[in-house]
């Protein structure tokens, strides 16, 4: 236990920096600390593969160039952009500290090795290749003995395993599994902690709800996966990260800061399987589409274009040119490092067995099945969709007036994924029933967590709603996440919580 | 609780809706209190199960045995082996991920100087070759 916490330490350090600038003194910095360090790891890995040389020296480099970049960025800003404090001290101190707690509990598990089967083929064997340095990890992808183990699969979880087997040597197996439950431990974090960050500046029922909802979020999180939660297996890793970034991107107060840990979750999410880089890719369509959302201009919707040539299409104008460069940026920026790695499998010609193999049932048969195998692990479903009726109905100005996103963003998410996924099992190549019986319960977790943190956030609206007394008319406060907004007013939504006139619900 | 345009303060109508608007906040809170309690409920259920001493044994013994094999590999084979796992699908994946960064797995047996494989361990004689039980299993090497 003491080797997988100096590992996460040895992750937060590099990652320590980055994550201030961004979250701030608040308490997602001690979750988002490790998983920015990761993310460096990962990219370290990448350039291991793509150059030449050995993860440790490229995670060197990068974790000094990320350093001093962040430290350079924020000497130049430094009076837009100071360390402070989103939330009194004391409230911090008890959010981490509850949301630690909630965590401890299912990480009681690594007192047994528990190690699975995806955890030893696939996330163990591409740690020894990324800890064998760049000759030994091209030629062990590329070894058809070594299809079994997805080689096409990104480099995050093999990467942080690497560099514990660098601090401890390759003594100790289990290691790689531990570090990645104390990641998906971060993740988790991150969910419940941005819960919690929807209840701060309310009264101190909401607040106790909202951390509350927040602890027990993250139970949920290893309550969905069982024992694929503390066996090294991945799939809770991406999923929450994933949920992560809507939560933050997607449902609290628009804001420069939640927008780039929206980012940093979405990046983390398409590093470590190839499900959390499509849905990461949704996730950035969607935090783009609500941080610069696609509205006609005045001037068009009275059919009179002021730079208007007479010939629709020729003219566009410079703002509307930025604002699409923005858009383009906003989504290709993030999922870089995941479409990097993604190129670099093209590129030296990696690939496994599931774009080889072909399907020989009928696409129907698999539809079927699917559906079926899909809705066994959706039951929570019918009580989200219950809960997001009656609160669209009853508590919509109030969901507004403490400037959340509107719903539909964090179900069109959901959706997003679970077609996705649907159509990978319909249109892929392994027989459809064991393929099913391996793997839905795990490729679904982003949905469930999702539809069980938007049960979180509703009861927090609730709960606000419940107890409030009679408004006097004067608008509320504008909630935790809205005051962080100190710096790049440019990456702000227009019309966002900064100003008090009413606005279109996002 | 929220403004309505359409109601005067202090009107029967606006009370009601205060009223009503309070149920549904208590139904929302209590459904979605109960569904998340559930869960969590189920979590702790289901962690019991696999935290049980007999689990956390077979655990043990699971890690043991695969570091055992992952230590005969480095010790039976020379560094660089060209390796042919000869075994059953599960065993073959195994061997692979262990030989990993000391012999090279090989996909047809043509290539390969040597093939390993599991055997029961209480099957195999101990000898220069099979140097030891890993648990239950043994690691067979031949040169081919």
């Amino acid at each position: 236990m003491t080797e997988l916490l100096v590992v996460i330490v040895g992750l937060g350090a590099p990652g320590f920096l980055p994550a201030l600038a961004v979250a701030g003194l608040s308490p997602v910095l001690v979750f988002l600390a490790p998983l920015v360090g990761a993310g460096l790891a990962a990219v370290a890995a990448e350039l291991e593969l793509g150059v030449d040389g050995s993860l440790m020296t490229w995670y060197v480099v990068v974790a000094v160039v990320a350093n001093v970049g962040v430290a350079a960025g924020w000497w130049l800003a430094r009076e837009r952009w100071a360390p402070r404090a989103d939330t009194a001290g004391g409230l911090s101190l008890v959010t981490v500290l509850v949301v630690l707690a909630a965590l401890a509990i299912p990480l009681t598990a690594l007192r047994g090795p528990f190690i699975g089967w995806d955890a030893n083929s696939i996330w163990l064997t591409h740690a020894l290749m990324v800890s064998g340095g760049h000759y030994e990890l091209v030629t062990g992808l590329k070894n058809p003995a070594y299809a079994f183990s997805n080689p096409d699969y990104p480099p995050l979880v093999p990467a942080v395993g690497a560099l514990a087997f660098a601090l401890f040597g390759r003594g100790d197996l289990h290691i790689v599994a531990g570090t990645t439950v104390l990641l998906n431990a971060c993740v988790l974090g991150m969910v419940g902690t941005g819960i919690a960050a929807a209840g701060v500046s309310r009264r101190q029922l909401t607040q106790l709800g909202a951390l509350a909802a927040g602890a027990a979020v993250c139970l949920v999180g290893f309550a969905l996966c069982g024992q694929y939660g503390v066996d090294g297996y991945t799939d809770l890793l991406w999923a929450g990260a994933a949920v992560a970034a809507v939560i933050w991107g997607l449902v609290l107060p628009p804001g420069p800061r939640t927008l780039v840990m929206a980012w940093i979750c979405v990046a983390v999410a398409s590093l470590t399987k190839n499900e959390g880089l499509t849905t990461g890719l949704a996730l950035l369509v969607l935090i783009v589409l609500r941080y610069r959302p696609l509205t006609l201009s005045r001037a068009r919707r009275r059919g009179r274009h002021p730079d208007s040539t007479g010939f629709p299409g020729l003219a566009v104008r410079p703002a509307a040119r930025r604002r699409w460069s923005e858009r383009a940026a906003f989504v290709v920026g993030p999922a870089l490092p995941g479409l990097a790695w993604a190129g670099l499998i093209q590129l030296t010609g990696i690939s496994d067995n599931f774009f080889k193999s072909r399907p020989n049932q009928s696409l129907l048969t698999r539809a079927q099945a699917t559906i079926d195998g899909m809705a066994a692990h959706l039951t929570v479903a019918p009580v989200a969709a219950a809960v997001l009726i009656a609160g669209s109905c009853l508590l919509r100005r109030e969901r507004k007036r403490l400037h959340f996103g509107n719903p539909a963003w964090l179900w069109m998410a959901c959706s997003a994924s679970l077609l996705t996924i649907f159509a990978t099992y319909v249109f892929g190549g392994y027989e459809i029933q064991g393929w099913l019986a391996n793997s839905v319960n795990r490729t679904t977790i982003f949905a469930q967590l999702l539809l069980y943190a938007d049960l979180a956030i509703w009861l927090i609206i609730a709960l606000d709603a419940a107890f409030a007394p009679e408004r006097t008319g004067q608008p509320n406060p504008a909630p935790a996440a809205a005051p962080v907004l100190v710096a790049t007013p440019a990456l702000l939504p227009p019309g966002s919580s900064r100003t008090p006139t009413p606005q279109p619900d996002r | 609780l929220a403004e309505d345009p359409g109601a005067r303060p202090g009107s029967v109508r606006a009370a009601s809706r205060q009223v009503a608007k309070r149920a549904g906040c208590a139904v929302i809170v209590l459904a979605a209190g109960l569904a998340l309690g559930l869960s969590v409920r189920h979590g702790l259920q289901t962690a019991a199960v696999f935290l049980r001493p007999a689990s956390i044994r077979a655990a043990v013994v699971a890690d043991r045995q695969e570091e055992c094999i992952y230590r005969a590999i480095r010790s039976e084979l020379p560094e660089s082996a060209a390796v042919y796992i000869d075994d059953d699908p599960d065993h073959v994946q195994r061997l692979a991920e262990l030989s990993t960064l000391w012999a090279v797995p090989q996909a047809s047996p043509g290539t390969a100087r040597w093939t390993i494989s599991l055997v029961p361990g209480s099957s195999v004689s101990a000898g220069p070759a099979v140097p030891r039980d890993c648990f239950g299993l043994a690691l067979k090497v031949r040169r081919r």
